[in-house]
């Protein structure tokens, strides 16, 4: 980094299913207006402001224009961010970015999505390509559940380990009054549910939610002068896989896919050997429990085929030895446009010890947080506490 | 979250956008020979060899052009699948297909590529299986556009068992 | 290539139809309400920039402060710009041709658009004043007024 960043505040909405009482702007402004609070800062003081959402989801184009009044950004610098489900983690970046260039010295970040007012199936099949794929294009919950059946053929994982996931995720929900899906679910309760696509069923998939999150970035002046607890982005990676190749669903493809290459790098860019013991805490993307099984082993926490291990074993859950997700994940909030944001500030929270019920039980010093978008790409971030961590 | 005195309005629209794509030349090439002669035609790359499908002009691995087709039989093996218990639309028709069904992605032999398609087999976990031997089975010429649904589904090949679990 | 036939250019033709549901909002809300079922106009009031902005929002968009009151503006306007359409597009609400013009309600600050019908466009002018022609059958959007009129 050519100047250090930290996250100096932030914010997020309460996530529903339903928010009939907003329209986009105003349920944008409830985050700006939590993170302004949260920095002790007035809009005016932000430089920049990066809006992170999926395009056209809610059949708006250029929300960055037409929620102005919502983000705060009139007369301000600005840029819209559209990356699929990294876009909030993407935005975050864009604006470490600024901040790092010396161009921008408080940008404000925020990501959102209004689920409910758009036709998220229909839109979604845009993203396959039109003269190959469309027409026989599987749906998110086809892909997860061909990553679930590639798992269990290959690694022989059950699907009471998806269920220990889908649990583990819903009691941490339930902590976490931010939470759009807090339910009290059992083993057995996850193995009842209705199947979707073998061996997916609903409580092993991400809900659609409708919220916002915003952050604020800052540069180290800044950052130290005005923050009692800032966190500091230590690096970020991202990885395009290669459209047309679907053999990133088959957990035996041993080509260097997306999570693996950004983690590789990001390890490497930070000296990294163990993940497990070098982190705290992580929070990853998991839009359903199959893939945050496979994505233990890609982010190097365990080795091939031994994920389903680290979840029999509770080694990830809030109080052990490797705890990921505590927030309760994406597979309790997915406003898409938000959520990997939601993944660093949870993370963030982690770090400052503001995630009160959630909280880690332990000193939590430095956190990884992970994205996934559609077309399969990630943005992996590496936060401290200091710039010593 | 509606009060009594409090009505939340919502205004329904909807936004229907036609498009035309072009296919460029390696695609063209690749629908064509599907539409006119039911073949299928995938490119490699001169310096991995990977045999890429659908074919495309540069091999995004090596960054070099993929000059070399190569034309891949009907017959592969099912690398994944998932029984589909949702009704997906198929989005160029609006018609759904009737669940349960299997979907499951093939690796035509010679192929590096996998390819997403409907799997005509009962939903029945002892008739499908990673590792199953299979074809495709086309759409009569008559009935071809030159799209992935010229395909009309994968089926096994016959005589198949199921293989054992190995003990762990 | 190897293979030396020609092809030609290969084109789809897709359609993607989308539908949405839009949720007003609070100040929304009160508004399309009020025109439904009252025919009644209303605008956010920023004290703080001493501004009345249509169509009404829940912040105000050059101080940020929260605007939570609502004022009754108009009926009548005063076009501000106008320009008549005589191309046809699938998206458009009305037949071609048909004059739009932005129209800043009495008693607000900014405009909006919306038609303009009764009048020749030769007639149209910058400064002309109108009023709504409100539908009889509302049902809480803005084509509850139909178009704005001459005077």
């Amino acid at each position: 980094m050519k100047r250090n960043v930290a996250i100096i505040g932030g914010g997020q909405t309460c996530h529903a299913a339903r928010r009939h009482d907003v329209d986009q702007a105003e349920m944008v402004n409830e985050a700006v207006r939590a993170a302004l609070k949260d920095a002790r800062m007035t809009m005016d003081e932000i430089d920049l402001v990066i809006l992170g959402n999926m395009e056209f989801f809610e059949g708006v184009h250029l929300t960055d224009c037409w929620l102005v009044h919502g983000t705060g950004a009139y007369g301000k610098q600005g840029v819209k961010i559209t990356t699929g489900g990294t876009v909030g983690a993407t935005a975050v970046c864009a604006g470490a970015h600024h901040v790092a260039s010396g161009l921008f010295d408080k940008v404000l970040c925020i990501g959102f999505e209004k689920q409910e007012e758009g036709d998220t199936g229909a839109i979604l099949s845009g993203v396959a390509n039109p003269l190959w794929g469309r027409s026989m294009a599987g749906a998110a919950v086809g892909y997860f559940a061909m990553m679930g059946s590639s798992y269990i053929a290959n690694w022989g994982a059950t699907e009471e380990h998806s269920a220990m996931v889908a649990v583990k995720a819903r009691q941490n929900a339930r902590k976490n009054k931010y939470a759009h899906l807090k339910l009290d679910i059992t083993i057995e309760d996850a193995l009842n549910s209705r199947m979707l696509a073998w061996p997916i069923r609903m409580l092993d998939m991400c809900p659609a939610s409708n919220g916002a999150c915003a952050m604020i970035l800052a540069d180290e002046k800044t950052a130290k002068a005005r923050c009692k607890k800032p966190v500091w982005i230590r690096a970020m990676e991202t990885a395009h896989n290669e459209q047309f190749e679907l053999d990133w669903r088959d957990v035996k493809t041993e080509r260097l896919i997306f999570s693996r290459a950004a983690a590789g790098r990001l390890y490497r860019k930070l000296g990294v050997d163990d993940p497990a013991k070098y982190f705290d805490v992580f929070e990853i993307y998991e839009p359903a429990t199959w893939a945050e099984l496979i994505w233990y082993e890609d982010l190097g926490l365990c080795g091939p085929g031994e994920g389903f291990r680290l979840i029999e074993q509770g080694k990830t859950n809030i109080d052990g030895p490797i705890p990921v997700n505590p927030s309760g994940g994406v597979l309790s909030t997915n406003c898409i446009g938000a959520s990997a944001m939601l993944r660093v500030w949870e993370a963030a929270l982690q770090i400052r010890g503001d995630a009160g019920e959630h909280q880690v039980p332990r000193d939590v010093r430095r956190a990884m947080t992970t994205a996934y978008g559609g077309t399969n790409w990630t943005v992996m971030t590496a936060l401290s506490k200091t710039l010593e961590d | 979250m509606a009060t009594k005195d409090k009505e939340w309005i919502s205004i329904p629209m909807t936004v229907d956008v036609p498009y035309r794509f072009a296919a460029g030349g390696y695609l063209t090439k690749c629908l064509t020979e599907l539409r006119d002669n039911g073949k299928i035609f995938a490119v490699e790359c001169p310096k991995c060899k990977r045999v890429q499908l659908p074919p495309r002009v540069v091999c995004a691995e090596c960054h070099v052009k993929n000059e070399k087709w190569v034309e891949l039989p009907h017959e592969g093996t099912l690398m994944n699948f998932t029984i589909m218990y949702l009704p997906l639309t198929d989005p160029t028709t609006g018609k759904p297909h009737e669940p349960p069904f299997v979907y499951g992605s093939v690796r035509l032999d010679g192929a590096t590529s996998v390819l997403d398609h409907m799997v005509e087999v009962e939903p029945d976990m002892d008739k499908v299986w990673v590792g199953m031997r299979c074809r495709l089975v086309l759409r009569p010429k008559e009935e071809r556009i030159g799209d992935l649904s010229d395909i009309r589904y994968i089926e096994p090949l016959p005589g198949q068992k199921k293989p054992q679990p190995k003990s762990r | 290539m190897e293979n030396k036939t020609e092809y030609k250019p290969f084109e789809v033709d897709q359609h993607l139809t989308a539908h949405g549901n839009y949720w007003a909002g609070k100040a929304g809300s009160r508004f399309f309400t009020s025109l439904r079922d009252r025919k009644k106009l209303l605008g956010s009031p920023c004290k703080a920039c001493n501004k009345v902005f249509w169509p009404p929002r829940s912040v105000c968009t050059f101080c940020f402060g929260e605007l939570k009151d609502m004022v009754e503006i108009g009926p009548l306007g005063t076009v501000e710009t106008f320009t008549l359409v005589t191309y046809a597009e699938p998206i458009q609400p009305r037949t071609a041709p048909f004059i739009y013009a932005v129209i800043r309600l009495d008693g607000a600050d900014t405009g909006m658009a919306h038609f303009l019908d009764e009048v020749e466009f030769g007639n149209v002018h910058i400064g002309m004043r109108v009023q709504p022609v409100f539908a009889k059958d509302r049902k809480g959007n803005i084509l509850d007024i139909q178009y704005f009129k001459p005077l």
